[in-house]
């Protein structure tokens, strides 16, 4: 009870008097059968523990501490997308960005560290292992999955073609491989059409890329195929890095692991070493459960209480959703996942849902010292989220870096503490 | 709060100062306060929370770099939680009109602005501020104690708000903001031309680079 104050003290003894099993849940597939974990009060569940879904938690929790909260991830430890482009650059190391879930249970989210397999809307409840959890409130913070079928030969080696796109295992090992590339190798990276996850990461990654190969292997280029037109915002970055190899509206229409090649409609290039960041669509439970629109890739949510479009009492935050004038950025996925969590409160306490437009603040890293940034701020009107302003800084500079790196401790406390 | 108000009001009723010999009194006073500590403590268990307050759905963009309730944990954010309204929203106005240049607050300014300046100043004023987690050397904080003293003249001995003066609070800030806002001075981006901050940029100008994370370290250690 260290450092527990009487008021939360009395809050979580006062939850834990109808809710003794909570504890002994986490990781534990084989209990899961039929109603684990019976509703006795009012209770929302969160699939994904990325930064929408972590911060819904962290909210509800404390907007109204009398709510349940279950929160369903598969990973133990938070590992942080943004800044693991330092990562490849020998900058940071994972662990640096992995982080405990701890603070959220001490606020006393429930955690289940397994993967969703179904949702029932009209049974209001999701199926977990073989059994099942009821929900007044469902948030999906399913983050982005990869759409393989998009290029010819993909399909077929999936995962070990690396993405890199999800901070974790497959950072590391492209991490690895950068640095065991010889000097003199190409490093080959694919930027997807939009829209995908961060739009700037591609680019920070790039310059990231660039600078460690300048700095440690010369004679190595960074190819970069771009589905997309020419990328402005690094230009100026770039002319730091004439190693960089540059090729816009260039999209990737196939693989051949046999030969290290990768094709578009106008080059077949040779790898040392590939990053093939494929098209993306929603988290696959966002897809399974029809909460896509016609597109079968992103969910449309109502731009105030992120409601699904196409399904009462879930609300869908962060990288899945569509429609909004905001990047896929964790920032925004922050932002999502607040005004979801105190839109949830407000109805479940017949409360008006109050407007909360979101913000968002993009850093990206373009040497081992010096940062850009693009920020945006948004306003609601008649229900929809339109942008009053987006900003970029003047010039790459180590205060916008400093700034970035307190930023980072900022949100993560946002999500986590 | 309300609850304390309310409590020794009640706890006055209850128990008239003269009415009854004094250890019974004594007594009388221990267990009603623990009583009424206890429905006091089991109120706020149960009152709806943050949401109460409807200024705390304004604020939830501004929680990502400065903290729930604008207590700032990170070295280069600011803390805003307790500052003064009129400060606040000085700040907020220069910020969207580019007179204080930041390109991470000027749209957030507008945002501010655009769901309500007056509350959203209000929300940050009545916030118990927490000062900077200590991250900085005993040496700097020395050095910086003794380079202060021209400083002294607005921010006082303490680094404390002075209100009427529009000076806001220095004690518990995060060392590198105030170093990065002392630079700012001294090259005249903050503000220019502002007749407000001409002697704190004459200090500035003639304040060596070098002394800055010093200053920023002594202020920022004061709680």
């Amino acid at each position: 009870m260290k450092g527990v104050t009487r008021r939360q003290f009395l809050r979580s003894s006062s939850l834990g008097l109808g809710l003794g099993l909570a504890g002994g849940l986490a990781g534990c597939a084989a209990s899961m059968k039929g109603d684990f974990a019976p509703k006795s009060g009012r209770r929302v569940v969160v699939i994904g523990g990325g930064w929408g879904g972590a911060t819904a938690a962290r909210y509800v929790r404390m907007a109204d501490p009398s709510i349940e909260v279950y929160l369903i991830e598969p990973n133990k430890e938070f590992v942080s997308c943004p800044f693991s482009n330092l990562v490849l650059s020998g900058l940071r190391t994972i662990e640096s960005l992995t982080q405990p879930y701890d603070g959220l249970r001490r606020r006393g989210v429930k955690f289940i560290h397994e993967s969703v397999t179904a949702i029932e809307p009209d049974a209001k409840r999701v199926r977990v292992g073989e059994g099942y959890l009821a929900y007044d409130r469902l948030v999906v913070s399913p983050g982005i999955d990869f759409q393989w079928e998009q290029i010819e030969g993909l399909p077929a080696v999936k995962d070990t073609v690396l993405h890199a796109w999800k901070a974790g295992p497959q950072t590391v090992e492209l991490a690895r491989q950068i640095q065991a590339m010889p000097d003199g190798g190409n490093f080959v990276l694919t930027v997807p059409p939009v829209a995908y996850r961060c739009p700037p990461g591609p680019y920070e990654r790039i310059c990231q890329v660039a600078w460690y190969l300048k700095t440690n292997k010369p004679k190595s280029k960074v190819i970069v195929l771009d589905a997309n037109q020419n990328i402005a915002l690094f230009r100026a970055a770039w002319q730091a890095y004439p190693n960089i190899d540059y090729r816009a509206s260039n999209k990737v229409t196939g693989i051949d692991t046999s030969t290290r090649e990768v094709r578009t409609d106008f080059d077949k290039v040779k790898y040392d070493v590939l990053n093939l960041i494929p098209p993306q669509r929603a988290g696959a439970i966002a897809v399974q459960a029809d909460l896509v629109g016609a597109d079968k890739r992103w969910c449309e949510v109502d731009h105030v209480t992120y409601e699904s479009a196409k399904q009462k009492g879930i609300h869908v935050v962060g990288d899945a959703t569509i429609g909004l004038p905001v990047p896929k950025s964790g920032n925004v996925a922050n932002n999502m996942g607040k005004a979801a969590a105190l839109s949830i409160v407000s109805l479940l306490n017949g409360q008006t849902v109050p407007i909360m437009p979101p913000g968002n603040t993009c850093y990206s890293w373009v040497s081992d010292r010096e940062a850009i940034a693009v920020v945006n701020a948004y306003k609601i009107e008649n229900g929809k989220v339109v942008q009053i302003e987006q900003k970029l800084t003047p010039a790459q500079s180590a205060s916008v870096a400093q700034r970035a790196e307190g930023w980072r401790q900022s949100i993560w406390a946002d999500m986590l503490s | 709060m309300t609850t304390r108000t309310c409590s020794s009001t009640r706890l006055g009723a209850l128990v008239p100062a003269a009415a009854r010999p004094p250890l019974i009194s004594k007594i009388m006073i221990s267990l009603a306060i623990a009583t009424l500590a206890l429905v006091a403590a089991l109120g706020a268990a149960e009152a709806a929370g943050p949401l109460d307050d409807p200024a705390f759905a304004k604020v939830i963009t501004c929680g990502a770099c400065h903290g729930v309730n604008g207590n700032s944990k990170s070295d280069m954010q600011p803390i805003i939680a307790g500052l003064d309204a009129a400060y606040f929203k000085r700040q907020i106005e220069s910020y969207a009109t580019g007179k204080r240049p930041s390109p991470e607050m000027e749209p957030y300014a507008k945002q501010v602005q655009f769901l309500g300046l007056e509350s959203i100043a209000g929300f940050f004023a009545a916030q118990k501020r927490e000062p900077t987690p200590l991250r900085v050397a005993p040496e700097s904080i020395a050095r910086g104690r003794v380079a202060s003293t021209p400083c002294m003249a607005c921010h006082g001995p303490d680094g404390r708000a002075d209100v009427a003066r529009l000076v806001p609070p220095l004690a518990g800030q995060p060392a590198d903001y105030l170093a990065q806002q002392m630079l700012l001075f001294k090259i005249d981006t903050r503000e220019p031309s502002e007749a407000l901050l001409s002697a704190k940029k004459a200090i500035m100008r003639i304040t060596p680079d070098s002394q800055f994370p010093d200053l920023a370290a002594y202020y920022s250690s004061l709680r």
